[in-house]
């Protein structure tokens, strides 16, 4: 940078400085700073939730900041409404399509600003124009198709053109290839170096890093709502942005767990789910030992999980629990043979708020005799037996009457764990098991795991905290794509394997 | 951890206001209507308005299991017509081929509750498996159930109710206490035990409270909304039969505003639309307001239609209510 100092930089096209931006509570951006200069592809980077769709909503007027400056074209922006950034040239696309279904392609592009004559809609006008720009754009879109007989990668390019329509200066494209083909990805490429050279400046999110080393000026590394660092892409390497993105080193001891792996509890064979999320995966877990999933946000490793204990469709493949085929799995099915699934979102999948703590820890053996005789449940047995279960788990207070919705975070998922001593169990599915509660309970989380393992039971532990998975399990799975990428034990499960593996399938797909 | 007692505390002695609430609000309308006309306060009309709770509350039950899931009976009005309707013609049909009294009455029990859960499977069926809004599927089963009631009746009174029908769920009574209490306290008792002390019971609360916790934690989610449905038709049916056993015929019309009626005693009485809360209590003391409410109305002569403004004003100003407590709460 000091060598560049002779050169003057250009002023940015658009300063961020100290953005925060809290959400009931929770702080989605903490003072991020960001910069895009004119002529520059920005990428973002992180993973889900990290804050990059807030920034852009920012950046966009959807939403204002609560604190920070805005500076675009060198003025200070105040109240910034989607209009008046429009109007300014800021133009967003979003993942979400911001279309009329029931409007035609050329209605959507002049929405709001339709071209009149004397107050009567000029169509032959519109007509004209769309038809330019998406000659321009080189797209294969008809102007007078209705939205909804489009297909999504059609509605994209919609959506593009509309955000290209008039003067911009500043082009944000939130995961634009999601939905293209090659051959339309590769028109976009052509599209946005044609804009770079017009001085648009761009700000690019993606997860793909063929794209990012592709396109990419600069990127900037979000994580937690915070900004991580930024880089120039050109001497960045993958796994260095990658360990920005996820790494995050906890001071935390694991609990030394002794792993004695013996029979293979679960085992999975060519697993397709019917919403593509896991696709031929292999897969087994034995008993005594924990089998971790690691892979980032939407790689299908909850879904694997979720598969085996019966909450996701399956469209083929096997599953077998302790050796038996396990055909069609339900989840009531599922802790009949043994196998408990606690979920990651514990208030949407795991709680019933408003209920009594031992309703909830109770709820997932009504089906027994020792709770329930001749469908009367047994209230007395369920009460001290819940009671027991959550003093050994050391709910604070104990009073199991009270609502789970009362409860923090790491309470409720003792509530969510008291369900694992109210059965016979020989398989436990985690999925994301510390997510959301403080230090201490995490720790209370993994010694119980640690009890569960050393008893003999199988352990699945799925996460996308790196060192957490990496400490716990004694054999990892990386998942990618919905694909295995690889199966790390003893000495090569380490970060870096892991890092590696997340990319090993790009650099494949690289080369065919 | 202070903070999560204190706020539990607070959660908990505000639940006692709420509860107080309704029974305030019961004899301050009692002595309003009092204050009016003091024949309100006379015995027999208390046990007039004791009798007549007897059938909305029966309903109003009816109502609060299917409300318990987050899901409502708007078919429940017709259901009870259609039942009315085939339990008189089932009745008159083996007077006229000379069975037995008591046949007759089987007979009239058999096609009652018959066409009772028949409706219910259908609503359950329709909601549960294949996953259409109760509004919409019950909205659809209501014109289904006025259409079936008008064509068997030819939408005329349905004649020849045997005396023993009526005298067993109208007529009769113990230590004086007409059959229809007697028949809805024992229903109650049942209904207030089954919720609380059996898998079913419990498993509606879960359902109504997060249904997707319930289906991961293997509650057969599906099996129980379609009992569900089927038990609140099958309380409807009883609920007609005892009307029917009153008229003394099957009325084509006897469900008219039932529905509405039945959905603003549950309501009123605190059962959450949202789910997961309300009972027997709340279905009794929602019931005992509308009938108080009406029965002043009409020895005030309030004229029928403005009680039907006042009816509709009650269940929104309900469901209001039980807005705010669930946001006070949060």
């Amino acid at each position: 940078m000091d060598l560049d100092a002779d050169l003057k930089p250009a002023e940015p096209l658009l300063a961020l400085r100290g953005i925060s931006k809290r959400f009931t509570g929770v702080r989605a951006l903490d003072r991020v700073d960001l910069d895009v200069h004119a002529g520059e592809l920005h990428v973002l980077f992180g993973e889900n939730g990290a804050g990059k769709s807030t920034l852009i909503n920012v950046v966009s007027g959807t939403f204002p900041p609560d604190e920070g400056t805005f500076h675009f074209g060198g003025e200070d922006i105040r109240h910034l409404t989607p209009q008046r950034a429009r109007s300014i040239g800021i133009s967003p696309v979003f993942q979400e399509f911001s279309l009329v279904p029931s409007l035609t392609v050329e209605e959507n592009l002049f929405l709001g600003r339709e071209v009149t004559r004397g107050g009567i809609l000029h169509a032959r006008e519109m007509r004209k124009r769309a038809t330019a720009l998406i000659d321009e754009l080189g797209f294969d879109l008809d102007p007078s198709q209705r939205v909804d007989d489009l297909s999504r990668a059609h509605q994209q390019m919609t959506e593009i053109a509309k955000a290209l329509l008039g003067r911009v200066r500043l082009l944000i494209l939130d995961e634009p290839t999601a939905s293209l083909t090659e051959r339309e990805t590769s028109r976009l490429f052509e599209l946005i170096a044609r804009l770079k050279s017009q001085n648009v400046g761009l700000i690019y999110v993606s997860h793909r890093m063929r794209e990012i080393r592709a396109l990419a000026d600069r990127v900037t590394v979000l994580r937690d709502g915070r900004h991580i660092r930024t880089l120039d892409a050109a001497t960045s390497t993958d796994s260095e942005l990658v360990e920005l993105m996820t790494g995050r080193k906890i001071d935390l001891l694991f609990p030394t767990i002794t792993h004695k792996p013996d029979k293979v509890m679960v085992d999975v064979e060519n697993l397709t789910l019917a919403d593509g999320s896991v696709r031929d995966v292999n897969f087994h877990a034995r008993a005594g030992e924990i089998t971790g999933v690691a892979g980032l946000v939407g790689c299908g490793k909850s879904e694997l999980i979720r598969a085996i204990y019966g909450i996701e469709p399956i469209v083929s493949g096997t599953i077998r629990i302790d050796g038996l085929p396990y055909d069609f799995p339900a989840p009531r099915r599922s802790l009949r043979n043994g196998v408990a699934y606690f979920p990651a979102n514990r208030v949407a999948e795991g709680l019933a708020l408003s209920r009594p703590i031992r309703e909830n820890a109770s709820m997932t053996v009504l089906d027994l005799p020792a709770f329930a005789r001749f469908g009367v449940l047994r209230q007395a047995v369920e009460r001290t037996t819940i009671q027991r279960v959550m003093e050994q788990l050391q709910l604070r207070p104990p009073n199991i009457e009270r609502t789970a919705g009362a409860l923090s975070g790491g309470n409720r998922q003792k509530v969510m764990l008291g369900r694992a001593l109210t059965r016979e169990l020989s398989v436990f599915l985690f999925d994301e098991p510390s997510v959301g509660i403080d230090v201490g309970a995490k720790l209370e989380v993994y010694e119980f795991m640690k009890r569960l393992v050393e008893a003999g039971a199988g352990v699945i532990v799925v996460s996308s905290e790196l060192p957490e998975v990496l400490a716990l399990s004694n054999r990892l799975y990386v998942m990618h794509h919905g694909r295995i990428a690889a199966e790390l034990t003893g000495a090569e499960k380490t970060e870096q394997n892991v890092l590696a593996s997340f990319f090993r399938e790009h650099l494949v797909a690289e080369v065919a | 951890m202070t903070t999560e007692q204190s706020s539990h505390k607070n959660s908990f002695s505000s639940e006692w206001l709420w509860r107080a609430v309704l029974p305030i609000a019961l004899v301050v309308l009692l002595l309003g209507f009092a204050a009016v006309d003091r024949s309100v306060l006379s015995p027999a009309n208390l046990l007039n308005i004791a009798q007549q709770t007897s059938y909305l509350a029966l309903f109003a039950m009816a109502q609060t299991v299917v409300i318990l899931t987050r899901g409502f009976d708007l078919a429940l009005g017709p259901a009870v017509s259609m039942v009315s309707v085939g339990t008189a013609l089932a009745m008159a049909g083996a007077t006229a081929t000379g069975h037995d009294p008591s046949i007759v009455v089987l007979a009239g029990l058999g096609t009652g509750f018959g066409l009772g859960i028949a409706c219910g499977l259908f609503n359950g069926v329709v909601i549960a498996l294949l996953g259409v809004s109760p509004f919409v599927a019950t909205l659809g089963s209501y014109n289904i159930a006025i259409g079936v009631a008008t064509t068997l009746s030819a939408g005329r009174p349905v004649q020849g109710v045997p005396k023993l029908f009526s005298q067993l769920f109208y007529g009769g009574s113990i230590f004086g206490i007409p059959a229809a209490i007697i028949i809805t306290l024992a229903i109650g008792l049942a209904l207030h035990l089954m919720l609380s002390r059996t898998v079913f019971g419990r498993s509606l609360y879960i359902i109504g409270t997060n249904p997707r916790a319930a289906a991961v934690a293997g509650l057969p989610v599906k099996r129980i909304l379609v009992a569900t449905y089927v038990l609140c038709s099958t309380l409807a049916a009883l609920g007609a039969i005892m009307m029917t056993a009153r008229t003394g015929s099957g009325e084509p019309n006897l469900g008219g505003s039932l529905s509405l009626q039945a959905i603003a005693g549950a309501v009123v009485g605190g059962t959450s639309l949202a789910g997961g809360r309300g009972g027997v209590g709340t279905a009794v003391l929602g019931a005992l307001f509308v009938t108080i409410l009406s029965n002043g109305m009409n020895l005030t002569r309030i004229d029928g239609y403005i009680q039907m403004v006042v009816l509709g004003a009650i269940v929104i100003i309900g469901v209001l209510l039980d807005r705010l407590r669930l946001e006070r709460r949060r």
